[in-house]
């Protein structure tokens, strides 16, 4: 069973092309990265994942259940809300600029979702906050709120508002592009433990070195097609695609 | 001096009329908020004809003077039908007021609540709030810091728009002030009419500071 999948999905903006036949398959506990140049597709491919963005052909999968099928922009196939919320719920998501909700204090964020979402008392709420805050090291910051903390800080509330809806799957979009470089490698620690913990993630990114180390597969996305996969030393060491190592190349002359 | 002693005399008067200018002026504002609340989640509406309503009440109240809005309430319904006479002049001037505080502050909430970063929607349906959550929980009380200037000024305009109901004989501060004027046949009351003004209008910007101070904790 796949944990997420989709197949040929395309998207438009107005009359242009930004995913021309997307097919993935995401295996439960794998860590993909999605690297490629601006403009590539890899963030609006992110944001289809959990509907943020809207398809208008191919099918998209959560745990091999059928979620969306477009043929031309229509919808060929019917779930009900409440089933695609369910599903939807096993994805969290992280972005690049965190979105952290300022008039709610650290802990507040991470309690805010579990509590009014699935219901749980605020006891359990508040214990498991706690825990998660604790993980990605910010136990002492939990009543602050989020404009008194750093970048690095704020992103790292951000992975433990989303791991409190116990998400199955984590899609990071760009998770340390807006972060000053000092406090890139704190949010990728976090990161790199929750896929050593198993977790499944798609990550957008432009750390290589992250994806060298963590990712199981790399996928390189150029123009709104996958150009190229691999695992990470096939993309790294042996790019086969004439962009892909145009890419690198520009990437290490940094 | 003598002017002096008679403009201390005016001064019980002017403070009745206050007292109906003020009441008047936070009645209808507040309702116009409530109003606008509602009018602002319609105007942003999927369904097309909750849309098209709000559209046309924001565009009538900001389309006609808000004197003849008042003047027909108050003249105008009664006409229409017998049922629809309201006997209290206060009544009618806070139903007019309030449903044209309700399209203005409708623009402004609206405003408020588009200022807000899409991240934030983005954010909360990534967690799984459904829309009416995100509103209640995430949109509207981020507005709130924003529309704490305009809906003062909104307060401070409907202080001076209230001078209106003194066409219905309605006994706010201009109304006593012109009383006085034609039963004195003299225009020194308008200084401590004026000076009444200013001291209210005064209070209304001390308030209003002390709330945006109190809303930007967290910005």
């Amino acid at each position: 069973m796949s944990m997420i999948k989709t197949e040929n999905i395309c998207t438009s903006f107005g009359k242009l092309d930004v995913l021309k036949n997307v097919s993935l398959a995401v295996e439960p506990g794998e860590v993909v990265c999605i690297i490629g140049p601006s403009g590539a597709g890899k963030s609006t491919f992110l944001r289809t994942l959990n509907h943020l963005e809207h398809i208008q052909n191919g099918k998209i999968f959560i745990e091999d259940k059928l979620l969306d099928y477009y043929e031309n922009g229509e919808r060929k196939y019917k779930i009900s809300a409440k089933e695609r919320n369910a599903e939807l719920l096993e994805v969290g998501m992280v972005f690049q600029k965190f979105n952290l909700f300022p008039h709610k204090t650290v802990l507040e964020n991470v309690m805010i979702a579990p509590v009014n979402v699935k219901k749980i008392s605020e006891a359990k709420a508040h214990d498991k906050a706690v825990e998660l805050l604790t993980r990605v090291g910010l136990s002492d910051k939990m009543d602050a709120y989020p404009n008194k903390l750093s970048g690095g800080q704020q992103q790292r509330v951000a992975i433990a508002r989303a791991l409190a809806m116990e998400p199955k799957i984590m899609l990071f979009d760009e998770p340390t592009s807006a972060l000053d470089p000092e406090l890139v490698g704190e949010v990728l620690a976090v990161m790199k433990q929750l896929a050593l913990d198993g977790m499944t993630m798609i990550v957008v990114t432009h750390e290589m070195g992250f994806a060298r180390e963590v990712a199981d597969r790399v996928v390189f996305m150029y123009d709104g097609i996958i150009a190229e996969q691999g695992t990470p030393e096939q993309i790294f060491q042996h790019p086969q695609n004439d962009r892909l190592k145009q890419f690198l190349n520009s990437v290490i002359k940094q | 001096m003598e002017t002096m002693q008679k403009m201390i005399g005016w001064i019980p008067q002017l403070l009745a009329g206050a007292k109906i200018t003020i009441l008047l002026t936070l009645a209808s504002v507040s309702a116009g908020l409530i109003i606008s609340v509602f009018l602002a989640l319609g105007e942003m509406s999927k369904n097309k004809i909750i849309r098209s309503f709000c559209n046309i009440y924001v565009f009538f109240f900001r389309g006609t003077p808000l004197l003849m809005q008042l003047y027909f309430v108050y003249y105008g319904l009664p006409e229409i039908n017998q049922a629809l006479t309201i006997n209290s002049r206060f009544l009618a001037a806070f139903i007019a007021y309030g449903l044209n505080s309700g399209a203005y502050c409708c623009e402004i909430i609206r405003a408020a609540i588009q200022s807000i970063d899409k991240g934030q929607f983005e954010a909360s349906r990534a967690l799984g709030m459904s829309y009416s959550q995100t509103m209640k929980l995430i949109i509207l009380p981020q507005s709130i810091r924003r529309l704490i200037p305009p809906v003062g000024n909104e307060f401070i305009m409907m202080l001076k728009d209230a001078s209106l109901v003194s066409i219905i004989a309605l006994a706010d501060i201009t109304k006593v002030t012109r009383s006085i004027q034609s039963s004195t046949s003299s225009s020194m009351v308008y200084i401590p009419a004026m000076v009444l003004y200013l001291i209210i209008t005064a209070v209304f910007t001390i308030v209003f500071n002390r709330l945006e101070k109190k809303y930007s904790v967290y910005e």
